[in-house]
């Protein structure tokens, strides 16, 4: 299994979510731009389930030699790459901000999922996850920067969808909602409308065994989002969301 | 959405609640920050805890500190991150062939957790506290700095931090060692008892056995005083398993657990309830003696097979009141105070009768004593109050003492036994209220 991402709790609680249930890898690669706290997950997974797993360094604000991924190859890809960066009281006008919250969840990242991409497509196998979000659905006032790029993701996903459908390889699209992680802490979430990561790992995998296309994580948001996608734009436009 | 960390906590028993800032963190330089930026600061493990030990100013929870490091499979030592709960422990440990040298009533407490409050088991008598087994681990200090405490090693900070209910620092990682088992089974014993002499004979007896505790119906009188159920048990060997257990005598099969949905409402709980719960449970067993081979998880955690079973006393919360009275006068200590929960009629749903051995002196901090120790669950309401008070006067004048891990309203003479803790970073609730109410 290949992860970009690694410090994210809910790729770290799939991993653990697969492993329990018994999938086999040879190896997992570990994506990350913080190796200390990769590694010391690397060494969990070892001592939990003799799991070996390498952590590889990728910091997507800067240049990347693909030359160092050349003998990484697996059946399933799992992206939890995410960066919220400041909301619009302080983010929106500060273009440093922009630009990395653009690159982290966008335009960096979807290079790097393409060169996997390619190798699942060449080997005619395999799934790739994709972490996006409920922030694409509709820009709100409150994360539209994060939430646009976050939209783009999920149209780059549902396009791989359909590109690589006749290619044998799944593409799975996640929105998660809440979840109650490090980059949520302290907000004021509601918790019936929280997942934590382990419920959101148990859920993906589900959806990952069952082929879905996209999947909300908690199954109220299916119908919060609906909700908020049909509001009509002159109403919308005056709401606090 | 501005990160605001304010949130209400509350420990297993639902009380007391506070709204304090919580955050939890697992990179140590984070933590460094949140230690220096803050003036008071307590850890927190899960929760489970009853009264207000891990309650504070700012709380910082260990839920991310909870990687394994290394297992040492030929040794059994494990070494993990200190929010690592017993039972994630256990899944690794058990199919291998390993089980905890000690191990609370729930498996659901972090390693730091089990070492802040130096936990006892079944097996006191025999194999002492959790902090017997543990080789050594990290402890962050008020300055920030990690520093390694073992036996050798920062000798005094080890053995202040064993008991010391978090209030020497943060407890980052430890290393501790595993016994070896041949199965994931117990054999157990259960024997009735009809009162408080025969259940006392009865510990007597069963010295020899590596675990052994009673169930006392605590609403009983007069000659009746005292009736409960003495359960000891040893780990099965695979030999002497019976043959639908002997196949694969380490792998237990998933149960469900149920999950209590709500706060029960305050009526359920009461007097009668109690009492025909009670009665049921005594007469479930219909012999005098029962020789079983039960597995681990029922013998040691029955209350674990029931998720958020402390929501049964509803909103209000109950307290746990856990006292040991000197081996001596144990027996009369505990007729005075079954005595005085009786005639009260705020009986305990779980009462809970137990020896312990002779303690570790070195482990100053540490609760047990040689004696009799007796866990009671009493519903918070308004008639609460002037019983705990009754009670602590009876364990005052038998010479005992309270158990910080479950206290939340016990008089500060009772428990305050913390020493060489003199550190104005790690402060609890409960530590300002044990002091507060001394001077």
């Amino acid at each position: 299994m290949i992860v970009l991402g690694s410090t994210s709790e809910v790729a770290q609680a799939f991993v653990e979510k697969a492993l329990q249930e018994g999938e086999k890898f040879e190896k997992i690669y570990l994506f990350t731009s913080n190796k200390e706290t990769t590694e010391r997950f690397a060494r969990h997974i070892d001592v939990k389930f003799l799991q070996q797993a390498e952590v590889i360094e990728l910091d997507l604000t800067k240049e990347i030699d693909y030359n160092r991924f050349e003998n990484i190859n697996s059946n399933v890809l799992f992206c939890a790459v995410g960066y919220l960066g400041e909301g619009t009281d302080e983010g929106l006008y500060d273009n440093r901000n922009t630009e990395r919250i653009i690159a982290i969840n966008y335009s960096k990242l979807v290079p790097v999922m393409n060169y996997f991409a390619h190798k699942f497509e060449s080997r005619r196998s395999g799934t790739i996850i994709g972490l996006s979000s409920v922030a694409g659905d509709r820009g709100r006032q409150s994360n539209f920067i994060y939430g646009s790029a976050k939209a783009a993701f999920t149209a780059y996903l549902s396009g791989l969808r359909n590109y690589l459908f006749d290619k044998k390889v799944h593409v799975l699209t996640i929105k998660p909602g809440f979840m109650a992680t490090k980059m949520t802490e302290g907000l004021p979430l509601n918790p019936k409308l929280t997942a934590t990561p382990k419920q959101a790992a148990a859920c993906i995998y589900k959806a990952f065994k069952k082929e879905r296309n996209v999947a909300y994580v908690l199954p109220v948001w299916s119908i919060i989002m609906m909700i908020i996608r049909n509001i009509p734009e002159f109403i919308f436009k005056k709401l606090k969301l | 959405m501005k990160p605001n960390f304010t949130q209400k906590v509350t420990n297993w028993g639902n009380f007391p609640v506070v709204e304090k800032e919580m955050r939890s963190e697992d990179n140590f330089k984070k933590i460094k920050e949140f230690v220096l930026n803050h003036n008071e600061v307590i850890a927190r493990g899960n929760g489970r805890c009853y009264g207000d030990a891990s309650l504070g100013e700012s709380i910082f929870s260990t839920k991310k500190l909870n990687k394994f490091i290394n297992f040492d499979r030929l040794n059994g030592i494990m070494e993990c991150e200190s929010g690592v709960l017993l039972s994630e422990v256990l899944e690794i440990a058990v199919p291998q062939g390993y089980f905890l040298y000690v191990t609370p009533g729930t498996k659901f407490v972090s390693i730091g957790g089990a070492i802040a409050s130096d936990v006892h088991g079944k097996n006191h008598h025999a194999e002492g506290c959790f902090s017997e087994y543990v080789i050594e681990f990290k402890l962050m200090t008020e300055n920030g700095e990690i520093i390694t405490c073992s036996r050798e090693e920062n000798a005094d900070k080890f053995w202040a931090t064993i008991g010391g209910m978090g209030l020497t620092g943060i407890i980052l990682t430890a290393k501790f060692k595993l016994k070896n088992i041949e199965s994931a089974y117990i054999r157990q014993e259960s024997i009735k008892a009809e009162n408080l002499d025969e259940i006392f004979k009865l510990f007597d007896e069963s010295e020899s056995w590596t675990y052994t505790v009673a169930w006392i119906d605590c609403l009983q009188k007069g000659k009746n005083i005292g009736r409960s159920i003495l359960m000891r048990g040893e780990h099965a060997f695979q030999h002497e398993l019976p043959q639908n257990f002997s196949k694969t005598p380490l792998r237990l099969k998933k149960k469900l657990s149920p999950t209590v949905p709500f706060y029960f409402p305050g009526f359920v709980l009461n007097a009668l309830t109690v009492k025909i719960f009670n009665w049921l449970y005594y007469k479930k067993q219909s012999k005098k003696e029962v020789k079983n081979f039960i597995d681990y998880e029922t013998f040691f955690y029955p209350l674990d097979a029931i998720n958020d079973w402390n929501k049964i006393y509803g909103k209000s919360g109950f307290i746990q009141y856990q006292m040991v009275i000197p081996k001596e006068t144990g027996k009369e200590g505990m007729r005075r105070i079954l005595e005085t929960i009786a005639n009260s009629g705020n009986g305990s749903f779980l009462a809970v009768l137990k020896l312990f051995g002779k303690n570790n002196t070195a482990a100053y901090n540490s609760f047990p004593v040689e004696g009799y120790t007796l866990a009671l669950d009493f519903k918070v309401n308004s008639k609460l109050k002037s019983l705990v008070d009754q009670l602590d006067a009876i364990v005052q004048e038998f010479g005992g003492r309270i158990y910080l891990t479950k206290d939340s309203m016990s008089r500060s003479s009772l428990t305050n036994y913390l020493k060489n803790i003199q550190n104005p970073k790690f402060v609890s609730l409960q530590h300002k209220r044990i002091i507060n109410n001394n001077s």
